[in-house]
């Protein structure tokens, strides 16, 4: 479970204090999917650097789980960043494998969990490829098995697909929800897509344009398990995208106003 | 992978014929010297003759003459080389991890680089000799700051990214070190590591000219002494093969631990 309590975060840059999140409350239930969306700016990575406890916050309070994140990275987390952070000097085994390694697991089991690892994400005979030699979509999954092989209950997804191609992105956001099927993290995903938005999550969460804010909730009652591309054609996915389009169109025209003032 | 094979072949014979080019070119410029000093075109005094230093060389390989002035050089440079590497990692390391440190030194550390080592070198030997110790001190005075500045630099510019990525998963600050910042700092060594050894040889050789009794730098400058410019040049073609054979056992283990990185196109 994540909660997220009354949260704000002010920077202090030369130009004055500056506020990326305000005021920040909410809720994911354990093994829940749930999405924020909202504007570039919005402060969307900020919060989770938050809860992932990278950056100190100003005011409030973050739970994961019944413990409070104070000071450090909580244990038993995994954050999925918006560029791919693999260790280029490392092969993608050796990638997957080095959260086993941390954890001082016996070499050949680390090895074996790392190798059954690739071939759940589809890269079975890349283990001795360097990140280099991949492609963006190939990282990603090598990314995604690095995240999930040590089972963190808390999953933090940082726009992980947007710099992705079209096709391959769809073929990533399904082959995540057949992996969360079997791993049930609790998923906290950010996006400015609100089509992603939907299709993957249980719930999407709007936030305004900076400093974000919550706006509104959604649930997002469509059946599992789901094909994100055909889930688009449904009705009620259309109606969900126009509801919840309306909160968003606002705080994306504000955002843009205000990046496009001269 | 068909495609693989034929772009290897074809890498293949463009590398042979830049090898042939490069024997090509070096035999027109032997020939070329070689011609224009027996015609005197060019005045053999001053530049002495392939063949004349073919022939002064081998005799000093052949009569044993040269080996302990070799074996001189060689001592100075990679005793200075391994004390400037270790020192320079050491204190970049110290440096980068604790800026208060780095902050008091960092003008002392300026000036110091900016110093010319060569207006050093006497000092060197008023204080330590005519013998190795001297010269083991020149070098290190080149190589302790490029390596240095370039431990200081591969801990400091380590993308963030790739730190929070290790954070996260669980990892603390050794875990950190071991498999992030070193990793970085060392490619970052490596790259400096190949101009130490042009400077370790550099700073060796410096010593020698201002104050030894042996070296192959105590050749050229003996020569020199002499009016021998023919022993001149043989010092320094003797110089130049020593370095370029280091320079390529470099370049070897460099490519053995930088496997990982991409190729330039």
């Amino acid at each position: 479970m994540i909660v997220v309590d009354r949260v704000t975060r002010t920077f202090e840059t030369p130009s004055g204090d500056f506020t990326a999140v305000l005021d920040v409350s909410f809720r994911v239930a354990a093994g829940r999917f749930v999405s924020l969306v909202g504007p570039s700016g919005c402060g969307k990575t900020t919060l989770l650097g938050l809860i992932a406890g990278l950056i100190p916050m100003s005011q409030g309070r973050v739970v994961l789980g019944d413990r409070p994140v104070t000071g450090g990275v909580p244990p038993d987390i995994g954050y999925l960043f918006q560029r791919d952070a693999l260790l280029p000097w490392k092969t993608a085994l050796q990638n997957v494998a080095l959260p086993l390694a941390i954890r001082g697991r016996p070499a050949g089991e680390t090895r074996a969990r790392a190798s059954e690892w690739l071939r759940r994400v589809g890269l079975a005979g890349f283990e001795d490829y360097y990140p280099h030699q991949l492609s963006g979509g190939m990282r990603k999954r090598v990314s995604l098995a690095t995240t999930l092989i040590y089972g963190p209950s808390v999953l933090l997804m940082d726009e992980p697909f947007s710099a992705l191609d079209v096709q391959t992105r769809n073929l990533m956001e399904n082959e995540l929800l057949d992996l969360w099927a079997e791993t049930r993290n609790t998923v906290l995903f950010i996006t400015h897509d609100l089509e992603e938005a939907i299709a993957l999550s249980d719930e999407v969460i709007v936030l305004t344009a900076g400093p974000g804010r919550v706006k509104a909730s959604y649930p997002i009652p469509l059946p599992r398990p789901r094909n994100v591309i055909e889930i688009r054609f449904r009705e009620e996915f259309t109606r969900l995208y126009e509801q919840i389009w309306k909160d968003l169109r606002d705080e994306v025209q504000q955002s843009y106003a205000r990046s496009t003032r001269i | 992978m068909k495609s693989s094979r034929a772009m290897r072949a074809r890498r293949g014979s463009e590398r042979l014929r830049l090898a042939v080019g490069r024997v090509v070119l070096l035999a027109v410029i032997v020939a070329g010297w070689e011609i224009g000093a027996r015609a005197r075109v060019i005045d053999p005094y001053f530049v002495s003759r392939p063949s004349k230093l073919a022939h002064t060389v081998g005799g000093w390989f052949a009569g044993g003459f040269i080996y302990p002035h070799i074996w001189a050089t060689v001592q100075e440079a990679v005793v200075g080389l391994a004390v400037g590497i270790v020192g320079g990692v050491l204190v970049g390391m110290l440096f980068a991890f604790f800026p208060f440190l780095s902050g008091l030194f960092h003008p002392l550390m300026v000036v110091f680089n900016a110093t010319p080592r060569i207006a050093l070198a006497p000092l060197f030997i008023v204080w330590l000799g005519i013998g190795l110790a001297s010269k083991v001190a020149m070098v290190v005075s080149l190589v302790f700051f490029i390596i240095f500045f370039s431990t200081y630099a591969g801990l400091r510019d380590v993308d963030v990214n790739l730190i929070n990525h290790v954070r996260v998963m669980g990892g603390t600050r050794r875990d950190l070190m071991r498999h992030v910042l070193l990793p970085s700092a060392l490619t970052w060594i490596f790259a400096s590591l190949r101009a130490c050894v042009g400077f370790a040889v550099i700073g060796a050789i410096i010593g020698e000219y201002l104050g030894a009794d042996r070296g192959i730098g105590w050749i050229v400058q003996y020569g020199e002494s002499m009016f021998d410019s023919n022993m001149v040049i043989a010092g320094l073609l003797v110089l130049m093969v020593f370095v370029a054979t280091l320079d390529g056992s470099l370049g070897w283990l460099e490519r053995r631990f930088s496997h990982w990185k991409q190729k330039p196109l």
